[in-house]
C-alpha cells in the first residue's frame, strides 16, 4: 500500500501561449513524496511554482509532463477528492451567500448527508470565531473573516489531506495563531497537512518537513531540524543560574578552547507578546 | 445530487442579481403598456394585443436577460476563481455544464411562469370587458385536414395555384372533410372558416355574397344559406351538430351568388374546426414551446461560456439567437449566389465581372451560409403566437417535435461543452 499522502513523478508543466507554443516553465521535474500524517512546508518565493504545484495536483491544470497521486490515488480521480480539503491563496467565495449557505453548498458537493452537515455547520463556524456573524453576506466580511470561513470550508468534508495555500495572510497575530494552533490540531488528529507559504517563521514554526521550489526547480526537501540545525553550535537554555556561576561556566567554557558567540537572555517573539497582551495573559 | 446542487447554486445567484429583478419590472411594466397601446374597432384587437406584446416583446426582453445572466455564470466564476472552490471537490466537468443549465433553465421557467400567470389575469380581465358575442375569442380549436378539394362544372381560369370560378353557379368549388368525428358537448362545437379571394367583374369588392351548402355524405341532413363574405377577412359558419352527428364525411361547397362576381379558392381556403374551451391549456403548451426556446438558447450560451469570454459569449449567442430567427432568408439568400455577382444591385459593377478570385470568393460564401443554415437551431419552430392568435389548438405532436429537437441540440451542445471545459486549464 502506498503510505503517502502526496507523490509526485517528474511533474513538469510548461504554459503554453495563445498560439499554443511552449513558453514560460513553471514547474521542473518535481519530485515530492509527503508521508501520511506530517505537515509539510512548500516553500518558495512568488513566481517559484507553488501554486502551479497545487493547482496540478487539484486537477486545474494538466501537467505538460510527469504523475502525481493523492493519497495513493492518481490525482485525477474524482474520488480522491473527497477526502482532500482545499484553501486557495485568496478566498475565492461567492460573497452573494453567507456564511452557513456556503458551507451547506460546500457540504452539499461533498454529498454529506443534511443532519451530519448541520452539525458540522455549527461546530465550524463555532470554531473559527464566526457565530456571531453567520447570517451575514459574504460581500460585508472582513479578508480575516473570509479566510476564517475559506478554512472552515476547506475541512467541511473531515479530509485526511488539506492542502493550505498562504492560509495566515490577511490574518491579524491572533487569527495566525488560531490558525496555527488549528493545524497542529490536525496533525494530532493524524491528518496531512501541506503548506504553501512564503512566511519562514510560521513554517518553521509547525513543520515537520519542508520543500524549496526556486524558479520551477525543487532546491531541497528534508527534515526542518536537520535542515536548520548547526552541527556545531551548542545553546544552553538554563534558568535560576547566578551572575557569579554564569561567569564560572564561561570560564570552564574558555578553557576547555570552546568559542563562546554570545551570551543573552533569550527574548520571545513579538507575536507572543502582541498575543499575551492582547487575550489578557499579562 | 450534485447536479441539483450546482442548478439550485446556479438560481440562488441569479435570482440575487439586481439584473433578475430590473428585468421583470421592465416585462411587468411592458405587460402593463399594451393595455393602452392604440388599436383597431376590432372587438378583440386588445386581446390579440397582449398576446402579441408578451410572446414578441416580453418573451424577447426575457431571452435577451437570461443570455446575459448565463453567458457571465461560468466565465465570471472562472475570472474571480470562485470555481476554484468547486473544481476541487469530487464533481465532474459535466456535472457543473449540466447543473449550470439546469438552474437557468429553472430561472426561465420562473420568469415565464411569473410573467405568463401576469399575462393570463390581464387577458382574463380584457375579456370581461368584451361585449357579449365576442368572449368565446379565447377558445382552442382542433383543425380536420381537407381529404378532398374539387371544382365541380366550369372554371373560369387559374392564376398562380389558384382556381377561381365565376358565380350563377357555372362552377361549384367542393371541399371534403372525411374525418370529422370528434363528440360535442353544450360547449363545443363545429364552426367552418372561409377565406376565399373574390373579385367583382374583373375588379376589387370589399364583399359579395356567396352560396354555402353544407351536406353529409350519405346523408340526407344538408344545410344552404347565403352569406356576405368579405375581401381579407376569413367568415366563420358554426356547422350544425344535427348534420355531422349523422355523418362524419361532410361537404362544404361554395359558389359566387351573382354572376358579375368570382371567387379564387385553394384546397386551404376552407378549413373546419371543433372548437372547445380550452385555451388556459393552450396557452400553457405555447408557454412550454417557448420554455423549450429559453432551454435551447440558454443551452447555446452556457456551450460558448466554456471557452469564451463574458462579452464574446452574450455576442455570439445573441448572433445565434437573430440568425436562428432568418435561417430562411439565409438559405435563400444562398440561392441567389451563382458563383458571380453576388447581388447583382448590391455589388459594385466591377464585381458583376467574372473572375477566379470573385467565382472564389462566391463560392466560399455560398458554402458558409449553407453550412451555416444547416447547423443554427431554427428557432421560427418555437413560434406558438400564431396558434394562440388564430384559436387553434397547439397539437401534442407539435410539442413533441420541439422537445425532440431541442434534445437533439443539448446533447450536441453537451458534447462540445464538455469537451472544451474537460480540456481548459485555470490559471
Amino acid at each position: 500500500m502506498d503510505n503517502s499522502a502526496v507523490r509526485t513523478e517528474n511533474l513538469t508543466k510548461v504554459y503554453k501561449d495563445f498560439w499554443r507554443r511552449k513558453t514560460v516553465p513553471a514547474l521542473i521535474n518535481l519530485n515530492l513524496n509527503i508521508e501520511r500524517g506530517e505537515i509539510f512546508g512548500l516553500l518558495g518565493p512568488n513566481g517559484s511554482g507553488k501554486t502551479t504545484t497545487v493547482k496540478l495536483l487539484l486537477g486545474l491544470l494538466h501537467p505538460t509532463n510527469g504523475k502525481s497521486w493523492l493519497l495513493g490515488c492518481p490525482s485525477d480521480d474524482l474520488k480522491v477528492k473527497g477526502r482532500i480539503g482545499f484553501l486557495p491563496e485568496e478566498s475565492y467565495l461567492y460573497k452573494f451567500l453567507n456564511a452557513e449557505e456556503i458551507l451547506d453548498f460546500y457540504g452539499k458537493l461533498f454529498r454529506i448527508p443534511r443532519k451530519e452537515r448541520k452539525i458540522r455547520i455549527d461546530a465550524l463556524i463555532h470554531n473559527v470565531g464566526l457565530n456571531i456573524h453567520r447570517k451575514r453576506p459574504l460581500s460585508q466580511y472582513s479578508k480575516g473573516m473570509l479566510r476564517r470561513i475559506g478554512l472552515a470550508q476547506a475541512i467541511i468534508n473531515n479530509p485526511e489531506l488539506i492542502i493550505l495555500d498562504e492560509p495566515t495572510s490577511g490574518l491579524d497575530p491572533i487569527g495566525n495563531h488560531e490558525i496555527k494552533d488549528l493545524i497542529i490540531e490536525f496533525k494530532n488528529q493524524g491528518k496531512t497537512v501541506v503548506l504553501c507559504s512564503h512566511l519562514l517563521a510560521d513554517v518553521q514554526s509547525i513543520c515537520n518537513r519542508i520543500a524549496i521550489i526556486n524558479k520551477g526547480v525543487l532546491q531541497i526537501t528534508g527534515n526542518v531540524r536537520d535542515l536548520l540545525s548547526q552541527k556545531d553550535v551548542i545553546e544552553f537554555l538554563v534558568k535560576n543560574l547566578s551572575h557569579h556561576d554564569t561567569h564560572a561556566v564561561e570560564a570552564f567554557i574558555r578553557s576547555r578552547n570552546g568559542n563562546i558567540v554570545s551570551v543573552n537572555h533569550p527574548v520571545s517573539t513579538l507575536e507572543e507578546l502582541f498575543v499575551n497582551i492582547v487575550q489578557g495573559r499579562r | 445530487m450534485v447536479i441539483l446542487t450546482i442548478a439550485h447554486h446556479t438560481l440562488r445567484e441569479a435570482i440575487r442579481k439586481r439584473v433578475f429583478y430590473v428585468l421583470i419590472g421592465l416585462c411587468i411594466l411592458i405587460t402593463f403598456i399594451s393595455l393602452v397601446i392604440p388599436t383597431t374597432d376590432e372587438p378583440n384587437a386588445r386581446i390579440k394585443i397582449i398576446l402579441v406584446v408578451f410572446f414578441q416583446v416580453v418573451v424577447l426582453l426575457c431571452i435577451i436577460g437570461v443570455i446575459l445572466i448565463s453567458a457571465l455564470s461560468l466565465p465570471s466564476e472562472i475570472e474571480d476563481k470562485t470555481i476554484y472552490s468547486i473544481l476541487s471537490k469530487p464533481i465532474s466537468k459535466l456535472s457543473i455544464i449540466i447543473g449550470k443549465i439546469i438552474g437557468f433553465a429553472l430561472l426561465s421557467a420562473l420568469i415565464l411562469a411569473i410573467l405568463g400567470a401576469l399575462n393570463i389575469i390581464i387577458l382574463q380581465q380584457a375579456v370581461v370587458r368584451l361585449p357579449e358575442g365576442c368572449k368565446d375569442i379565447l377558445k382552442a380549436r382542433n383543425e380536420f385536414t381537407v381529404s378532398k378539394f374539387d371544382i365541380q362544372g366550369k372554371l373560369h381560369h387559374i392564376r398562380e395555384g389558384t382556381v377561381w370560378i365565376e358565380g350563377g353557379r357555372t362552377g361549384i368549388a367542393v371541399w371534403n372533410f372525411s374525418h370529422v368525428c370528434e363528440k360535442p358537448d353544450s360547449k363545443s362545437y363545429f364552426e367552418a372558416e372561409l377565406s376565399p379571394k373574390i373579385e367583382s367583374t374583373g375588379k376589387f369588392a370589399d364583399s359579395i355574397p356567396l352560396v354555402v351548402r353544407l351536406e353529409g355524405v350519405g346523408s340526407d341532413h344538408y344545410r344552404t344559406e347565403v352569406i356576405s363574405i368579405k375581401a381579407d377577412e376569413p367568415f366563420l359558419l358554426k356547422l350544425d351538430t344535427g348534420i355531422i352527428q349523422k355523418s362524419s364525411n361532410i361537404n362544404i361547397s361554395l359558389f359566387p351568388l351573382n354572376t358579375t362576381d368570382h371567387i379564387g379558392v385553394t384546397a386551404d381556403d376552407v378549413k373546419v374546426f371543433f372548437v372547445k374551451k380550452g385555451f388556459l391549456l393552450n396557452y400553457i403548451k405555447a408557454g412550454i414551446i417557448t420554455f423549450l426556446k429559453f432551454l435551447l438558447i440558454v443551452i447555446i450560451t452556457v456551450m460558448g461560456s466554456t471557452y469564451l469570454s463574458a462579452p464574446v459569449s452574450i455576442v455570439s449567442s445573441l448572433i445565434v439567437f437573430l440568425c436562428g430567427h432568418i435561417l430562411d432568408f439565409i438559405k435563400d439568400f444562398s440561392f441567389l449566389i451563382q458563383y458571380q455577382g453576388v447581388h447583382e444591385h448590391a455589388l459594385p459593377t466591377v464585381m458583376r465581372k467574372p473572375g477566379v478570385f470573385f467565382v472564389y470568393l462566391d463560392s466560399c460564401m455560398k458554402k458558409i451560409l449553407e453550412w451555416f443554415s444547416v447547423v443554427l437551431p431554427d428557432f421560427n419552430r418555437y413560434d406558438s403566437l400564431e396558434f394562440l392568435l388564430k384559436g387553434i389548438n397547439i397539437p401534442l405532436k407539435t410539442i413533441v417535435i420541439s422537445f425532440g429537437y431541442t434534445a437533439l441540440y443539448a446533447v450536441i451542445c453537451l458534447f462540445i461543452s464538455f469537451f472544451v471545459f474537460k480540456r481548459r486549464e485555470f490559471l
